[in-house]
C-alpha cells in the first residue's frame, strides 16, 4: 500500500537547517498494523504528516496505492487524503464549537455524502465507539478517553483504507488507553491499515511490526508475533 | 499603581499593532467627525448671536391665504411701520423699515464697485448695535449719508480716511460717508450687508415709491424691531395679529382683505434655523440639518466605539487565560477593571490627539463644502474642557464593556480547559456589528437618494435654452433709453445673436399679482400669477417653446397689449383654446396671443408658477443676452462689456451666466449631499475597519479549527465560505433593517419636493449588493489567508 524510498525533509529557519527525515525508506502492506517509535524529535510526526499527505517531502519518492504522490499538488493530495486516510491525534483536535455528532459528521460533508446517509453512518460509528449517548455534547463536556473515542469515530466514519495515529494514547490514562488500542485493533482486524506513532512499548505490542527511528532514519524493524 | 497600569497598557498597545491601529484610527476618525460636526452645529446655533440685542430683536412677518393655501412671508407693506409705531409704540424700543438686501453700484471718483446693502431707517445701527470703527451709530440721521462695512471702506478707499468722502449710489444718489462699522460675521443674517443708507433718501428719490408708502397691498419691504426690555414677544405678537387686516378693511380694500393677512413677530433666534413654513405653520427649517448631522456625528462616534468594544471583547477570549492567572495570583476585580480602563483611556487620548490633526487638515475642505468659516477654537478653554470630557467619556464608554466583561471571568472555569464563552457571549458583539452596518447602509441609501433627487431635478426640462445665455442687472435706465442702438451695435460686433429686456431674470419671478379676471373665471377663485414684462425679442433670446398661437412680434402693432401665458397659467385659467381670449388686469384688457411651455424660473423643485408675459413699457431691470455660438465666450463678453461701458460708463457691466445662476438653486441640496456622502464614507470605512479587525481576530482564533477541517478534507472555498458567512449573515440582517428605515426617512424627506425622483427599488437592491460586496472584500482577505495556511503548522501550535 505504501512504499517510500530515500525520503528527505528539511526544516529551514533563519540560521539552522534541521534534517527531520534523512533518506528514509520503508513500506507498509495493506492490512498491516505498524507502530513507529523513537526518541522525541526524531521525525515521527514529520513522517506521519507526509504519509498523510498533509505535508510534502523535499526529496525521495512516496508511492501510495501504486501512485507516485510525492509531487502531487495540494488539491490532488487533499482529494486523495479525504477519501483514503483518517487521522487520530494525541490532543484529539476536536472542534470545540461543534457537538460530538457534528464533529464526526464533518469528513462525510467534505466528501459529499448525502444527509440521510450521513446520519446513518455517524450513528453507526458512534454506536460502535459507545458514545452514542453523548452525541449532543460538546467536546469540553467529555473526558479525555471519550474525546479520543470521538476522534477515532471521526477518523473511521469515512471508512478509510489507512488510519494514521500520532500518539493516540498520549493524553490518556492506561485504562482509557487500552480501550483505544482495542478499538484500533478491531478496526485493523476488519481490514484497515494502521500506522501509529507511540512512545509506549505496551501500546506497540498491539501492532504487527515496530519501526524504530533515530535522527530521521530507520534503525531497526521488529516483527511482532 | 497608575504608572504600572500605564506601563502594561502601553506594552499591550504596542504588542497588538493591528488591533491598536484599527482602534486608534477608527476612534480618531470618529472623534474628528464629531468635532467637525460640533463646530458646525455650534456655528449654526450661534447664528446671529453676534448682535447684543439678540434676545429682543424681531422681524415682523405675515401669513396670507390664497385659495386655502397659506403662505408665510417676511415681506410687508410700508404703512405698517408707522402703524405699529403709533398703536404699539410702547412695546418697541426701535422699529426699522428696510429694503431687501440688494446689489447696488457704489462709486467714488473712478472707482465703481457692486456691493449688496440695505436702505434702512435711522435707528438700524442702534437696533443691530453695530460696532463702529469710525463715526457713531447716529450716522444715518443725515438723509444723504451712507455707512460702510470696514471691508467695503477698505476696498473703496484703501488706507485713506473714508469719513465724509462722497459716494454715488447707482449713479443717482449722492451721499457722504458718516460711519464705518465692523463687518457683520458670516454667521449672521446681515453678513452680506456691506453698506447701509438712509431709508428716507431712497423713498424720496424714486417717484413710484411715494405711492408705495401708502399702499397696504404692496408687500415688498422688510420690518425689523427691537422689543422694550421686559416686554413679552408672544403677547405683542398676538396683539398686532390683525393690525394690517383692520387697516385694509378701513380702506375698503376687499381683495386685499380676502388674503386674510395675519401678522406676527418672529424672534431673531428663529430666523436662521426655523425659517420653513407649510400652510402657515412653522415646520422647522435648517434646524433639521442640525439634528440630522448631530445624529450622524453621534452615530459615527458610536460606530468607532463599537469597533473598540468588539475588538476588545473578541480579544478577551485570548486574554482570558491572563485574567485567570492574574486572578489566581490575587489580583482583584477592581485592579483588572483599572487595567482595562487605563488601556482604553490611553487609546482614546491618542485618538483625540490624532483627531485634532485630522480636523485641522480637513477644515479648509469642510468649510468650502459647508460654506462656513469654522476654525478650531484653540484658545477657548470651553472647547478644551468639552473636548477632553468627551474623549474621556469615549474612552470610558468604549472601555467599559471589555473591562466589566473580562474582569468577571471565573478563574477556575478559565484555567480548567479551553475557555469557551458559549454561544451567547458572542451575541452582543453580533448585535453591535448589525447596528454598525444598519447605520452605514441607511446612510448609503440616504446619500444615494439625495444625489439622485438633485440629479433628477437638474435634468428637469427648463423650457428655455440656458447654455450660452448671460444675464445682467440694470441699475439705471440708461440702457433702456438706448436699447435699440445698443442692440444694433452688439449684433454688428458679432458678439451676440439676440438681446432682450425683462423685469425678472430667467432664474426668478420677481413680480406676482392677483385680482386678474377672464371669461368664466369661477367666483371666489383666488389667483396669483407671476407677472413678467419682457421686450419683443425675449422669447427668441431665451429660446422658449411656443406650443400654441405665436410669439410676440413687432409686426403686430396690437402686440403691445398682447400677452403670452405659460402652460400652467393656461391650465389655471381653464380655457380649451386660450389663444384669442382676453385677460383683464388693472382695468386694462390684454389679448392672449400664445402659450409657451413652462419655464422653470423659480425653484426647480416646485411646481411652475402660472405666469403671464407682457410687453415691457418701462425700464426693465434685467437684460438677457444670447452669445453668438461662433465666437468664444471670452471675446464675446469683452465686446459686450465695451459696448455697455460706451453707453453707460458709470455702471460696471455686471453679468452672470444663466446656467450657473440656475445651478445655484441646487447649492443647498448639493451641500447636504456632499456632507452626507462624506460622513457615509467615513461611517463605512470605520465599520469595515471593525469588520476587518473582527475577521482577523476570528481567523487567529479559529486557526486550529481550520487546520482540523483541512485535515478532514475541507476545500479552500468551503473554508472561505465558513469564515465569511457569519459576517455575510450579520450584514444581511443589517440590510433588512436598514432598507425600511432608510425608506421611511427618505420618503419623508423627498415628500417636501413637488418634483421628485422616485424611490426606485433598485437603489435598495444595489446598496444591499454593494454592502455585501464590501463585506466580502473586507473579510475575504483573512478568510482566504487562513484557508491557505498549511494545517500542519496550525496544529503544531496546539
Ligand atoms: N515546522 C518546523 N520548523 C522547524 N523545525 C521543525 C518543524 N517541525 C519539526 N521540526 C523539527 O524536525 C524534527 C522532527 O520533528 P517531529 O515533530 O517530527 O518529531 P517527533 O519525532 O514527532 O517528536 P515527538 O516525539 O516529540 O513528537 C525536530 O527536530 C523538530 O524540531
Ligand atoms: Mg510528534
Amino acid at each position: 500500500m505504501i512504499k517510500i524510498t530515500n525520503l528527505e525533509k528539511f526544516y529551514r529557519t533563519e540560521e539552522v537547517e534541521t534534517i527531520a527525515l534523512n533518506k528514509l525508506s520503508m513500506h507498509v502492506d495493506t492490512g498491516e498494523f505498524v507502530a513507529i517509535m523513537g526518541p522525541s524529535g526524531c521525525g515521527k510526526s514529520t513522517l506521519l504528516n507526509i504519509l498523510g499527505m498533509l505535508d510534502d517531502p523535499d526529496e525521495g519518492s512516496y508511492v501510495f496505492n501504486d501512485i507516485e504522490v510525492a509531487h502531487f499538488n495540494e488539491r490532488k493530495r487533499a482529494d486523495l487524503r479525504k477519501h483514503n486516510i483518517g487521522f487520530v491525534f494525541q490532543s484529539f483536535n476536536l472542534i470545540d464549537e461543534l457537538t460530538v455528532f457534528e464533529n464526526v459528521e464533518l469528513p462525510l460533508i467534505y466528501t459529499g455524502v448525502p444527509t440521510g446517509e450521513r446520519v446513518k453512518r455517524v450513528e453507526e460509528v458512534l454506536d460502535k465507539m459507545q458514545i452514542m449517548h453523548r452525541r449532543n455534547h460538546y467536546p469540553q463536556q467529555l473526558s479525555g478517553g471519550q474525546q479520543q473515542r470521538v476522534a477515532i469515530a471521526r477518523a473511521v466514519v469515512n471508512k478509510p483504507k489507512l488510519i494514521l495515529a500520532d500518539e493516540p494514547t498520549g493524553n490518556l490514562d492506561s485504562s482509557n488507553g487500552n480501550d483505544v488500542m482495542e478499538l484500533l485493533t478491531d478496526l485493523n482486524e476488519q481490514g484497515t491499515t494502521i500506522i501509529m506513532v507511540t512512545h509506549s512499548e505496551h501500546d506497540a505490542r498491539y501492532s504487527h511490526r515496530i519501526i524504530r527511528l533515530l535522527d530521521g532514519q530507520t534503525v531497526m524493524e521488529n516483527i511482532m508475533i | 499603581m497608575i504608572k504600572n497600569y500605564l506601563k502594561i497598557a502601553w506594552r499591550n498597545l504596542v504588542k497588538n499593532k493591528v488591533h491598536t491601529f484599527i482602534n486608534v484610527v477608527g476612534l480618531s476618525l470618529g472623534m474628528a467627525v464629531v468635532m467637525l460636526i460640533s463646530l458646525w452645529i455650534y456655528d449654526e446655533l450661534s447664528y446671529d448671536k453676534y448682535f447684543p440685542s439678540y434676545d429682543h430683536i424681531v422681524q415682523v412677518m405675515q401669513h396670507q391665504t390664497i385659495n386655502h393655501n397659506t403662505i408665510t412671508q417676511v415681506d410687508i407693506p410700508i404703512p405698517l411701520g408707522a402703524k405699529l409705531r403709533q398703536d404699539y409704540g410702547q412695546d418697541f424700543k426701535y422699529i426699522v423699515l428696510s429694503t431687501y438686501t440688494d446689489q447696488h453700484t457704489i462709486s467714488h471718483e473712478d472707482k465703481k464697485l457692486n456691493h449688496s446693502g440695505k436702505f434702512m431707517q435711522a435707528q438700524a445701527p442702534d437696533l443691530l448695535t453695530l460696532k463702529m470703527i469710525r463715526g457713531n451709530r447716529s450716522g444715518l440721521s443725515d438723509p444723504s449719508s451712507i455707512m460702510l462695512s470696514s471691508s467695503l471702506a477698505k476696498a473703496m478707499f484703501g488706507n485713506a480716511d473714508p469719513m465724509n468722502q462722497l459716494i454715488k449710489i447707482d449713479n443717482t444718489l449722492n451721499v457722504k460717508v458718516t460711519g464705518v462699522y465692523e463687518d457683520m460675521p458670516q454667521n449672521t443674517s446681515f453678513n452680506d450687508v456691506a453698506f447701509i443708507a438712509p431709508w428716507d433718501l431712497f423713498m424720496t428719490t424714486f417717484p413710484y415709491l411715494k405711492r408705495a408708502a401708502t399702499q397696504w397691498g404692496n408687500n415688498s419691504w422688510e420690518l425689523f424691531a427691537q422689543m422694550n426690555p421686559g416686554v413679552d414677544v408672544n403677547k405683542v405678537s398676538a396683539d398686532i395679529k390683525y393690525a394690517k387686516l383692520r387697516s385694509i378693511l378701513a380702506q375698503g380694500d376687499k381683495i386685499g382683505a380676502s388674503f386674510n393677512p395675519v401678522l406676527f413677530l418672529n424672534p431673531m433666534s428663529r430666523w436662521h434655523l426655523y425659517s420653513a413654513y407649510f400652510n402657515g405653520v412653522n415646520i422647522g427649517g435648517k434646524i433639521e440639518f442640525v439634528w440630522m448631522f448631530g445624529v450622524i456625528g453621534l452615530f459615527v462616534l458610536i460606530l468607532a466605539c463599537i469597533n473598540f468594544m468588539n475588538l476588545s471583547t473578541a480579544r478577551s477570549e485570548k486574554r482570558a487565560k491572563e485574567v485567570g492567572v492574574r486572578k489566581t495570583l490575587g489580583s482583584d476585580r477592581k485592579q483588572l477593571i483599572g487595567q482595562f480602563y487605563t488601556e482604553s483611556l490611553l487609546m482614546s487620548s491618542l485618538a483625540f490627539a490624532i483627531s485634532l490633526i485630522l480636523v485641522q487638515l480637513a477644515l479648509p475642505w469642510f468649510n468650502q463644502v459647508a460654506d462656513k468659516q469654522l476654525v478650531i477654537l484653540w484658545d477657548a478653554p470651553v472647547f478644551w474642557i468639552i473636548a477632553i470630557i468627551c474623549s474621556l467619556l469615549t474612552g470610558i464608554m468604549a472601555g467599559s464593556y471589555p473591562a466589566l466583561y473580562l474582569s468577571s471571568f471565573k478563574p477556575v472555569k478559565v484555567l480548567k480547559g479551553a475557555f469557551n464563552a458559549g454561544p451567547y457571549a458572542k451575541l452582543p458583539r453580533k448585535v453591535l456589528v448589525v447596528l454598525q452596518f444598519t447605520v452605514s447602509i441607511t446612510l448609503i441609501i440616504g446619500t444615494v437618494v439625495i444625489f439622485r433627487q438633485v440629479q433628477f431635478t437638474k435634468n428637469r426640462p427648463v423650457g428655455y435654452g440656458r447654455e450660452g445665455l448671460i444675464q445682467a442687472q440694470l441699475r439705471t435706465d440708461v440702457i433702456h433709453k438706448h436699447f435699440d442702438a445698443i442692440k444694433y451695435d452688439l449684433l454688428k460686433s458679432g458678439a451676440i445673436t439676440n438681446i432682450a429686456e425683462s423685469n425678472s431674470p430667467l432664474t426668478g419671478v420677481w413680480q406676482r399679482e392677483s385680482g386678474l379676471s377672464w371669461r368664466n373665471k369661477p367666483a371666489g377663485l383666488q389667483d396669483d400669477f407671476g407677472i413678467i414684462p419682457v421686450s419683443f425679442d425675449f422669447g427668441k433670446t431665451v429660446n422658449w417653446k411656443v406650443i400654441d398661437g405665436r410669439d410676440f412680434s413687432k409686426e403686430f402693432i396690437t402686440d403691445s397689449s398682447g400677452i403670452i401665458l405659460n402652460e400652467s397659467a393656461a391650465r389655471f385659467m381653464n380655457f380649451s383654446h386660450p389663444v384669442g381670449e382676453t385677460v383683464k388686469k388693472d382695468g386694462r384688457n390684454y389679448k392672449i396671443i400664445g402659450v409657451v411651455k413652462d419655464l422653470v424660473m423659480a425653484s426647480p423643485y416646485e411646481r411652475v408658477t402660472p405666469t403671464i408675459f407682457f410687453i415691457i413699457d418701462f425700464p426693465g431691470n434685467i437684460v438677457s443676452i444670447r452669445i453668438n455660438p461662433n465666437i468664444s465666450t471670452h471675446d464675446a463678453i469683452a465686446k459686450i462689456n465695451a459696448i455697455f461701458q460706451q453707453y453707460d460708463p458709470d455702471s460696471p457691466f455686471d453679468y452672470q451666466f444663466t446656467d450657473s445662476e440656475y445651478a445655484k438653486k441646487f447649492d443647498d441640496e448639493e451641500r447636504t449631499g456632499k456632507l452626507a456622502g462624506f460622513f457615509t464614507i467615513l461611517a463605512i470605512f470605520i465599520s469595515c475597519l471593525g469588520l476587518f479587525g473582527m475577521a482577523s481576530f476570528m481567523a487567529e482564533q479559529r486557526t486550529k479549527e481550520i487546520g482540523i477541517r483541512k485535515v478532514l478534507g475541507a476545500s479552500v472555498f468551503s473554508l472561505w465560505q465558513l469564515m465569511s458567512q457569519e459576517f455575510v449573515v450579520l450584514v444581511s440582517i443589517s440590510i433588512l433593517i436598514a432598507i425600511p428605515t432608510a425608506y421611511y426617512f427618505m420618503h419623508n424627506w423627498i415628500r417636501h419636493y413637488y418634483y421628485q425622483a422616485a424611490l426606485s427599488w433598485w437603489i435598495f437592491v444595489i446598496t444591499a449588493l454593494g454592502g455585501l460586496l464590501i463585506t466580502l472584500v473586507t473579510v475575504s482577505y483573512q478568510g482566504i489567508k487562513s484557508a491557505l495556511t498549511n494545517p500542519v503548522k496550525s496544529l503544531r501550535n496546539e
